[in-house]
């Protein structure tokens, strides 16, 4: 059996009188990209240090690529903080060639690398260029760069988009889509939920330090499903049986359904019905940003589901 | 250790490049320089050689012929005129005139082709110190020509040095180093204090910490910015040693004794000294928030190292009293203090070796707390990491988190 990316068991840290991270547990396979969600303050970034061994927890055991955080592990992760920086007073080459020794490349390799990845994102004519006279999109590649030219086993990136226009966003996902298909395991920090919706295998939402959902992610959209569907129809609706509620919105019918019907119920209470023609059925999916917003916002309905 | 040598590396060649750490490596030296040149360029221009000597006292009579030490020929003219003549037609370079009343506190002048330079004005003193003392035995003239040559005793050692510039530099020496220590330390916390701060504005070092450990973080800084001082110590020792060079044309060299034994200590005592320096340096870089509060930290940190030389009058005046004693064991003084008592007494070895125990142990000390100091310290961006939180951090460490 494969050994987990990242195991995180029951963790806690806690700053002065603040909770941080608050008995967490999780893990990361090999081979998936998983979304770490939050909003801001939410313990995020003081689980990815931990896990990093940047900070120690209070509690909790945290084990990475099979085992405790070693020197030669540090040389399997890549990690692209939400505080970034490089030095602004070397040029991009040599940033990377410093980055990658530290990592444990040969300068040979590291240069090697360093030129295939600077094709790749487009900065290798900019390769002599300081840092500092970079624009925040190259910057913003050129961080992706340095974070993952040792091809790392575990990949940690925090808001990889941000910065970025939509070409270079896709070329970044392209990359990461062919990480983890060579088997690293990613964690992927970010706001973007159509990002996470789009690439993400499984989700962590936590807040206050704690888990708020934690599962693949078609688990967690039907578990955050509501029971209503959206229809397009020629005729005049009247009382549908099994609808609770019926909205009008941008030429569509929003209809709650009562608790106990299920879709198919009402598709054919309506198809019965023979002044209306059906044009459109669909079951309404939860978004994911939705169902973000509803558990930071503390939605008592959906917070129940949950447990 | 090969990435500490790597970020070592780095960190030198990211310094040497700045241009405040050439100003100041290039300036000293320069000046040092030009200094030593000054002398030589004066020297240079002492192209008078043929003197004339004209003494209307009638009492002061010097003997014609080559000057006692020197390449100088001198020709005794009996009026003024003879020796304008002589000039004029290119016989002499220039000549000295006693004034009648000379002994009534008129000074004697000299006319030349060109202004003597201070060798020449020396030799002409010389001259009339001879005239005057010509009928007192010649020992007289010898001392009062010479009257500081001394015979150097250190009392470390029981090593004698002959009168003359090695004298000089034997005293000077341990002195000087010890004045470099202090200003070594000034100039390496101030860079290294800065080369923190520049790691937390970069936000470069949470990528650069989960490459590495802290502690090698720590030295790779450390030891970076130990070679950028060494480097800067060795333009400034060209420098010198070409201003000394300079200075020792100028005063017609005698040979130099270097006191080894103050040397040695200067090793033992200096490495560590600067290493704990630096390391605190570091800490207190991590300590602060940005540029200007780590170059108040930094200043702190050299108000310290200069210390010594604010007790200089005490220590002198007791050179193993107390305070000295005190001084030579607290270990952000000892290089200065041991080094300053070392040129100016006999200081026990055991005195010594307990300073180079108790710096190694407070540079070990410093190095755990830095360590301790630097995961919570290195990802506060532009804040200061204050007292009570590093309180807390220094707990949990001691409670092994």
């Amino acid at each position: 059996m494969t050994d987990s990316a990242l195991k995180v068991t029951n963790v806690s840290k806690t700053y002065a009188s603040v909770q941080a991270v608050d008995n967490l547990s999780f893990t990361v396979e090999p081979g998936e990209i998983f979304g770490l969600l939050g909003p801001n303050g939410a313990g995020k970034t003081t689980s990815i240090r931990m896990a990093l061994d940047i900070i120690k927890p209070d509690r909790g055991q945290i084990t990475v690529l099979g085992g405790p955080m070693s020197e030669a592990t540090k040389a399997r992760i890549g990690y692209l903080p939400e505080e970034r920086g490089l030095y602004n007073d070397m040029t991009l080459l040599d940033t990377l060639l410093f980055l990658g020794q530290l990592k444990g490349l040969s300068r040979r390799t590291a240069q090697a690398r360093a030129k295939n990845y600077l094709q790749e994102v487009e900065l290798w004519e900019a390769r002599t260029r300081k840092i500092e006279a970079l624009s925040r999109g190259m910057n913003q590649k050129a961080q992706f760069v340095a974070a993952t030219m040792h091809e790392p086993d575990l990949i940690i990136i925090d808001e990889p988009f941000s910065g970025l226009d939509p070409v270079n966003t896709r070329l970044i996902k392209k990359l990461l889509n062919r990480m983890r298909d060579r088997g690293a395991a990613i964690i992927m920090s970010t706001h973007q939920m159509h990002q996470v919706e789009e690439m993400c295998e499984r989700i962590l939402l936590i807040d206050h330090g704690r888990s708020l959902i934690y599962g693949s992610l078609p688990e967690v959209r039907r578990r955050f499903a509501t029971n209503a569907v959206e229809v397009d129809l020629q005729g005049d609706i009247g009382a549908v049986p099994g609808v609770e509620k019926i909205t009008h919105q941008n030429g569509s019918y929003r209809m709650v359904l009562q608790a106990d019907i299920r879709p198919e119920t009402v598709l054919k209470n309506l198809v019965n019905q023979p002044e209306i023609t059906v044009e459109r059925f669909e079951r309404v999916e939860t978004s994911l940003d939705e169902i973000f917003v509803r558990m930071v916002g503390r939605d008592p309905a959906l917070e129940e589901a949950n447990q | 250790m090969t990435k500490v040598w790597l970020l070592a590396t780095q960190t030198y060649r990211q310094h040497l490049r700045s241009g405040s750490f050439l100003i100041l490596t290039f300036a000293l030296p320069v000046l040092m320089i030009i200094a030593g040149a000054v002398p030589v360029i004066s020297m240079i221009n002492d192209d008078l050689t043929r003197l004339g000597y004209v003494d209307l006292t009638g009492q002061l009579p010097v003997p014609a012929g080559q000057l006692k030490d020197t390449d100088l020929g001198l020709s005794i003219y009996r009026t003024v005129e003879a020796a304008q003549a002589a000039l004029t037609q290119n016989t002499i370079d220039g000549y000295l005139v006693v004034p009648a009343d000379y002994f009534e506190q008129q000074p004697p002048v000299f006319y030349g082709r060109a202004e003597p330079g201070p060798l020449l004005q020396e030799t002409l003193s010389q001259l009339l110190r001879r005239a005057m003392l010509a009928e007192q035995p010649a020992w007289i003239a010898e001392r009062l020509a010479d009257p500081s040559q001394l015979t150097y005793v250190a009392r470390a050692t029981g090593q004698k040095v002959a009168a003359g510039p090695g004298v000089l530099i034997y005293v000077i020496i341990p002195a000087v180093l010890a004045i470099i220590f202090a200003l070594t330390v000034l100039t390496g916390a101030g860079q290294m204090g800065a080369a923190m701060v520049r790691e937390k504005d970069q936000r470069a070092m949470e990528m650069v910490i989960t490459s590495i450990a802290p502690w090698q973080l720590v030295s790779g800084k450390v030891l970076g910015i130990t070679l950028l001082t060494v480097t800067q110590l060795a333009i400034w020792a060209v420098g010198a040693g070409i201003a000394l060079g300079l200075l020792f044309l100028t005063t017609g060299g005698q040979p130099i004794t270097l006191p080894w034994t103050a040397l040695f200590w200067a090793v033992l005592l200096c490495g560590p000294g600067y290493l704990l320096y630096a390391v605190l340096a570091a800490g207190l870089g991590l300590i602060a928030g940005d540029q200007q509060q780590a170059r108040q930290f930094a200043g702190l940190l050299g108000f310290v190292g200069l210390a010594p030389l604010y007790f200089m009058g005490a220590l002198v005046n007791a050179t193993n009293g107390p305070l000295a004693l005190i001084l030579t064991w607290f270990p952000l003084t000892a290089p200065v203090v041991a080094l300053f008592r070392i040129a100016m007494s006999q200081v026990p070895a055991w005195q010594l070796i307990l300073s180079f125990i108790i710096l190694m142990v407070s540079l070990a000390a410093a190095l755990w707390f830095v360590a301790v100091i630097f995961r919570s310290a290195i990802l506060l961006y532009g804040q200061t990491l204050r007292p009570k939180q590093i309180w807390q951090i220094l707990q949990q460490a001691g409670r092994g988190r």
